[in-house]
């Protein structure tokens, strides 16, 4: 069964379409996804767990059809945003975790309980009391991944995970994300995480213009973006010039 | 930036949050018949007594008071220009005792043990088509995002000074309210992310 499949999909936003009839299976376990700015990265993945609705076509997801099961599709589809702070939703550690606990069906009082042994799978089992604002940025981004992957998913979403973290945090992400059981479909800028992928597409305008493996498709877009720069800096200084 | 919460165990860590709340409740309304001054110092030099119980965190915690100083300083002015100067002192010592009691029990219960001890109050919420949950998760957020918009102002504020080199003060105002709603459509998109808040008691 193919994991993520998308049927002639259009989306449009504020009459803008973000993505043009897209055609696409996703069933490889690890996927990434790079463009430039305003390509319809963030857009495509926000359609895997209901949180845009394709305008036209059909959005599959692990056997749930988005435009039947939406409310079915968070507990199916996890999402890590860039920004940890804007993810977190509780004071305390053990409470992040034990929402995340509830929202996958547990009673909400053994949710609690259920919280720090879920935190003891990750060895944070010391953190359960721990407001939030005190950990650090890297640390608050791993809370964020053991609150979506408590709640036992089959995909997990990264949209630009690393885009504030230093050097040795971000590698420890990626070590932690490589190995993860479920099926990672990651945005970044930081062409170099997508090495060991097994697929990348570069998004460009709401369509796809390459996919492959990612020594090709990363190397393409590297070649364009850098042409892209150079282009545009001629046309600035010929418009200085003028 | 002001931390509410206690993250080590102290004996108060360890009274339920029921009981907490209802001591706090049962001492306001002792006092409120009384403004005689021993008993207001007596009362605010018992509640420091409990500070000082909880540890060397909790006393910082005091520094809390800071910004209650003007409002203070207003109203012991007041009580001097009314010609009983007494009477703003003992209102000052019942304000700051009472305050700090309030917030002894916040640092040192977490957020889910008193939405659990509130839960009960909220209930009649239900019948006007209101769930108790959503209202202990949105509290629960506010709190979660109060650290998070003093970062946000000193953030704004900073921009502000690299630019100007002074303090941008009222100024930052609209654009706080803008960031402030950028972070809350955030939030949402993330809670919806997780199956969006829960719906009825699901107890």
């Amino acid at each position: 069964m193919t994991a993520i499949r998308l049927r002639n999909v259009t989306l449009r936003r504020g009459g803008r379409v973000v993505l043009d009839a897209l055609d696409l299976d996703l069933a490889e376990r690890r996927i990434g996804l790079i463009g430039a700015n305003g390509s319809g990265k963030s857009s495509l993945v926000r359609l895997f767990n209901g949180l845009l609705v394709a305008d036209e076509g059909e959005v599959e997801v692990h056997g749930l059809k988005a435009s039947e099961k939406a409310s079915e599709l968070p507990r199916k589809v996890g999402f890590i945003f860039q920004n940890p702070d804007h993810q977190i939703i509780f004071p305390t550690v053990g409470e992040e975790v034990a929402f995340s606990l509830e929202q996958s069906g547990l009673p909400r009082r053994e949710a609690l309980k259920a919280a720090v042994p879920a935190l003891a799978r990750f060895g944070r089992e010391h953190w359960a009391e721990r407001p939030v604002h005190a950990l650090s940025e890297g640390e608050k981004q791993f809370l964020c991944i053991i609150a979506v992957l408590v709640m036992e998913p089959a995909v997990v979403v990264l949209d630009e995970p690393f885009s504030s973290l230093d050097l040795i945090t971000r590698r420890r992400l990626e070590g932690l994300i490589a190995t993860l059981p479920q099926q990672v479909i990651t945005i970044a800028h930081e062409l170099d995480a997508f090495a060991a992928y097994d697929r990348v597409l570069w998004l460009d305008g709401g369509r796809v213009r390459m996919d492959g493996a990612p020594a090709e498709v990363v190397g393409a877009y590297r070649e364009w973006a850098e042409a892209q720069a150079a282009e545009q800096a001629l046309a600035g200084d010929a418009e200085a010039g003028a | 930036m002001i931390s509410l919460y206690l993250p080590e165990r102290t004996w108060l860590h360890g009274i339920t949050a029921g009981r907490k709340l209802f001591a706090l409740a049962l001492v306001s309304l002792l006092i409120a018949p009384f403004d005689s001054l021993p008993l207001m110092a007596g009362l605010l030099a018992a509640v420091l007594a409990l500070y000082a119980s909880l540890g060397r965190a909790a006393l910082r915690q005091l520094s809390l008071l800071r910004p209650m100083a003007p409002l203070l300083a207003i109203l012991l002015a007041l009580h001097a220009w009314n010609g009983d100067i007494w009477l703003g002192v003992s209102l000052c010592l019942r304000l700051l005792a009472m305050i700090l009691l309030a917030n002894a029990v916040t640092m040192t219960t977490r957020m889910d043990a008193m939405m659990d001890a509130v839960e009960p109050l909220l209930r009649p919420l239900a019948w006007f088509g209101a769930s108790p949950r959503a209202v202990a998760l949105a509290v629960a957020m506010m709190i979660r995002f109060v650290p998070l918009l003093f970062a946000l102002w000193d953030a704004l504020n900073e921009a502000w000074r690299a630019r100007t080199g002074r303090r941008g003060g009222w100024r930052l105002l609209a654009p706080f309210c803008i960031q402030t709603l950028k972070l809350s459509h955030h939030a949402a998109e993330a809670l919806a992310a997780r199956g969006g808040a829960p719906r009825g008691d699901t107890r």
